[in-house]
């Protein structure tokens, strides 16, 4: 077997292994099946170490062959004249990091939530998202066209949208992870829109033929025609609404309420990092325009002095993190508008450890806080920042309520999108179901409203 | 000699239905489905013919072979998904005509026979509304005007082409296929008849088939674009109206108007992209419709009609319905892995040789539809398990229906690159016999 053989082996079996796993899960629902804890556990471990090391050989045979880049083309998927649906693959330096990143990660995730859950009725549940999310990742890390990409993004949305909502028997994380996937397929719109104008420049979602056959991170000088600046602009708005830049970064605390390893797993390492990935993988596009590079800049730094103010005042740990992950997130961000790519992408792999350790961390910290104040007897001492006091007492007090508020953010999107959005289709509704009653013969004075949701609420008036 | 016997089929067991007794309805009517449903995929594996003789009347084509066995399943899923309890003679009765007409019109190459065929399916939720003692003024008046305008169209001069007959057609057929403005009978029908009933009237989308047999060769440009923005309006309309519903059956109407809508602006595209997206999101739409309503239809049987502004947490007690209602219902959004998302790729493909912004629109049609999704699936599946003391789980006519769904909108994820160029070619020969639009 030659070189390009065995790598191409090699990534397709990365893709394999999640898929299988996840085609297990539903065999298991279509015979109607509860699978074992111990069964789900094997399984999964299973496929996420074969996978795992697959990636590993693809690595040091790309290492040892001394290849940057290695295509894996499944061919036209669907094709007519006029339209194709390519499936293709890519194992560079971005992908290779992106995907060993993300199996690490969930193999540690896989085998911490094994003894988290053990006997939560929500088990399988939560194993059958994983796999989705599993899935989601691989493929869109190493996708090489935007419509396989499109596709690992959706699955990567949808599964932690449901994991946010695990506990359902509550009303709270329902209502979070509807806010989350309106904020979610909000974006998605963009990225869909983006994979069309990708379509109208070079009649091919190849991410290649966009940013040239060169190994990530070099590119060939593209040229895009001016008004097709308006592609790096969606890719923005599709990474921001991933990533929880501003002005979506209401989302990522109310994500908080799903279980401790999926919040790990989904919004410190590896979900609220594919908006990055995405702008790493298209960065030759805003590389070529200045003013996309400055509103990426831009765009990294006001989130990450935004998420640091509203990290500061946070009282869950949890909530904490999750700011201090979009600091971070944040400044990655402004590194890519920079043009520093390499930097980037250690940062996010560094910090997608460390921030997934914390997370695991966060349910014993408290227990522990609380050993070290019986053992010296006091509460350590609060920390500080020194440039906070130099402040006057009105600007502290201001910043202490934008931050308190977490900028406004979730009043400002209700107020001026939610509520107009909804208030509209409410309005419509009622004219809708007076005609309706007038044409049945009803009264049409007959109020109507109860068929309407409760403005603000996307429907949940609870 | 196949189709024949195919096509008298449905007639003979709704006969045998009528003249035996009651009790033996569900099972001659669930059997003469079965039977239906293996006959039609038998005969479409068969070679279609290319191309019919002028004087047919029934015939099985290129464009209604890969379509028989998608109707086929949808009139037994919606059989099998209707609780036993309220599968009443009339009920089966009703169900086997549906399939016996859509079948009929499918295969019916004679324009006005197919829209006699087309008006006459009408009587079949009429007769339940009468059945059922509520008021059917709406669908009546709504059904009156459809007719008026066929009638209207033949008398323009339709038969001629002539361009006023076309119009009012293309009117009529907007008005039967409940798009904006002229959308309110719809959900007024989910909401006053049975869903079977209501399903088998709208999910086969006879609008579609009629724009492709009789309107879409001769209908002038100008005509096209009018009715086009008119389809993106009721889409983008149709699914913001969903979002915010508060009865499930409202919900699943406008989810369903929205879907529709994008179905006939694919059409109306005029373009080989685009006929190839309609024809595949035809079969796509009406699957995982039919199977969202199926989800709908077996927790309200054990429920009764839920609102969607408080949590029921029936998820514990019916977990693969709910599974199920996920699954078909972002299959009718185009998710990623499932039957409807390459359709959904070819009409956004479509659409962008309209403009960015008719991409744009139908972009957040299906953003709206995908928001009002997952809304009803928090409000019926989360929140607090309620108390029973009886057992709810999942019948065996539930659970065959559950994995036939699942493996209609996964298999045919699977099956799509075939069936994508079945359809491309289907697509070049309705649209090679006209100019270029």
């Amino acid at each position: 077997m030659n070189t390009h053989m065995l790598l191409t082996v090699l990534g397709l079996a990365i893709v394999a292994f999640p898929a299988l796993l996840l085609s297990g899960f539903l065999v298991a629902f279509l015979l109607q099946t509860r699978l074992g804890e111990r069964t789900i556990s094997t399984l999964v471990q299973a496929a996420v170490n074969l996978s795992l090391l697959a990636t590993l050989c693809a690595a040091l045979t790309m290492l040892l062959q001394g290849k940057a880049q290695h295509p894996i083309e499944l061919g036209d998927w669907v094709i007519t004249p006029y339209y194709h649906f390519k499936v293709e693959f890519v194992l560079d330096v971005l992908s290779l990091s992106y995907v060993l990143l993300t199996l690490l990660l969930c193999a540690v995730i896989a085998g911490f939530s094994t003894r988290y859950l053990h006997r939560d009725p929500g088990y399988g549940r939560f194993f059958s998202l994983y796999s989705v999310f599993l899935l989601g990742m691989v493929t869109a890390a190493l996708s090489d066209t935007v419509e396989t990409l499109f596709a690992g993004w959706e699955m990567v949305g949808l599964a932690s949208v449901l994991l946010i909502a695990f506990f359902h028997s509550r009303p709270a994380p329902p209502r979070n992870g509807l806010r989350v996937w309106v904020i979610y397929r909000s974006c998605d719109v963009a990225l869909l829109l983006a994979a069309i104008l990708m379509h109208e420049i070079n009649g091919a979602g190849d991410f290649d033929h966009l940013v040239g056959e060169l190994a990530w991170p070099n590119h060939e000088v593209i040229v895009i025609p001016e008004h097709f600046a308006l592609l790096g602009l969606l890719f923005v708005i599709a990474a921001a609404g991933k990533s929880a830049l501003l002005p979506f970064s209401s989302w990522l605390p109310r994500a908080m309420e799903g279980p401790t390893p999926s919040s790990a797993i989904f919004y410190g390492a590896l979900s609220v990092h594919l908006g990055v990935f995405l702008l790493l993988r298209v960065s030759p596009v805003l590389d070529s325009s200045a003013l996309l590079s400055g509103i990426v800049v831009a765009l990294g730094v006001a989130s990450a002095l935004f998420a640091y103010l509203a990290g500061r005042v946070q009282t869950d740990i949890k909530s904490a993190l999750a700011f201090a992950s979009l600091t971070q997130v944040g400044l990655i961000i402004a590194e890519i508008g920079l043009g520093f790519r390499y930097l980037a992408l250690l940062h996010l792999l560094g910090h997608a450890c460390l921030r997934t350790l914390q997370f695991l961390r966060a349910p014993s910290l408290l227990h522990d806080h609380h050993q070290i104040e019986n053992a010296i007897g006091t509460r350590p001492r609060a920390e500080t920042v020194a440039w906070e006091d130099r402040l006057p007492r009105g600007m502290r007090m201001r910043l202490y309520r934008f931050a308190l508020e977490r900028g406004y953010l979730d009043a400002l999107l209700e107020k001026m999108v939610a509520r107009p959005v909804l208030g509209l289709f409410q309005t419509f509704s009622r004219w809708e179901d007076r005609w309706a009653a007038w044409l049945q013969g009803g009264p049409p004075s007959q109020p109507v409203t109860s068929n309407v949701a409760e403005p603000g609420t996307v429907g949940h008036s609870r | 000699m196949i189709l024949p016997a195919l096509l008298a089929l449905p007639f003979a067991a709704a006969l045998l239905c009528l003249v035996l007794r009651p009790v033996w309805s569900l099972r001659i009517s669930l059997g003469g489905l079965v039977l239906f449903l293996l006959g039609a995929a038998a005969i479409s594996l068969g070679l279609p013919q290319d191309s019919v003789d002028a004087d047919t009347l029934f015939a099985l084509d290129n464009l209604a072979a890969p379509m028989l066995p998608v109707f086929a399943l949808v009139h037994l899923l919606s059989h099998l998904g209707t609780a036993k309890t309220v599968t009443s003679k009339a009920y089966c009765l009703r169900s086997l005509l549906a399939t016996g007409f859509s079948a009929l019109a499918l295969t019916c190459h004679h324009d006005a026979t197919l829209l006699a065929l087309m008006v006459s399916t009408s009587a079949l939720p009429l007769w339940e509304l009468q059945e059922r003692g509520g008021s059917a003024r709406a669908f009546v008046l709504y059904m009156a005007v459809f007719c008026g305008l066929v009638l209207s169209a033949f008398a323009a001069g339709l038969a001629e082409q002539r361009p006023l007959g076309v119009g009012l057609l293309l009117l009529a057929l907007m008005v039967r296929g409940g798009l904006f403005p002229a959308h309110s009978w719809l959900p007024v029908l989910f909401s006053q008849a049975s869903y079977g009933t209501s399903l088998l009237y709208i999910l086969p989308l006879m609008e579609i088939l009629v724009v492709i047999r009789v309107v879409l060769t001769v209908i002038p440009g100008w005509m096209l674009d009018v009715a086009g923005v008119v389809c993106l309006v009721s889409a983008v309309y149709c699914g913001g109206l969903a979002m915010v519903q508060t009865q499930v059956s409202r919900f699943f109407a406008f989810l369903c108007l929205s879907q529709t809508s994008l179905v006939m602006y694919a059409l109306l595209l005029h373009t080989p992209n685009g006929v190839t997206a309609a024809l595949c999101l035809w079969m796509s739409a009406a699957l995982a419709l039919t199977g969202l309503a199926f989800s709908i239809r077996s927790i309200e049987s054990r429920f009764g009609a839920l609102s969607l502004d408080e949590y029921h947490g029936q998820y514990d007690q019916v977990p693969g319905l709910a599974a199920l209602f996920l699954i078909t219902g972002l299959a009718s959004v185009g998710f990623p892995g499932t039957v409807g998302f390459v359709p959904m790729e070819l009409l956004f493909g479509g659409s962008f040789e309209e403009g960015l912004l008719s991409s744009a629109a139908i972009a957040v049609a299906t953003m709206l539809n995908g928001i009002a999704l997952l809304r009803a699936y928090f409000a019926l599946f989360t929140g607090k398990r309620p108390q029973t003391s009886i057992v709810l789980t999942t019948t065996w006519r539930e659970r065959i229906g559950i994995v036939l769904i699942t493996l209609a909108v996964f298999g045919g994820a699977w099956l799509t690159p075939s069936v994508v160029a079945s359809r491309h070619t289907t697509a070049e020969q309705l649209l090679g016999t006209t100019p270029a639009h």
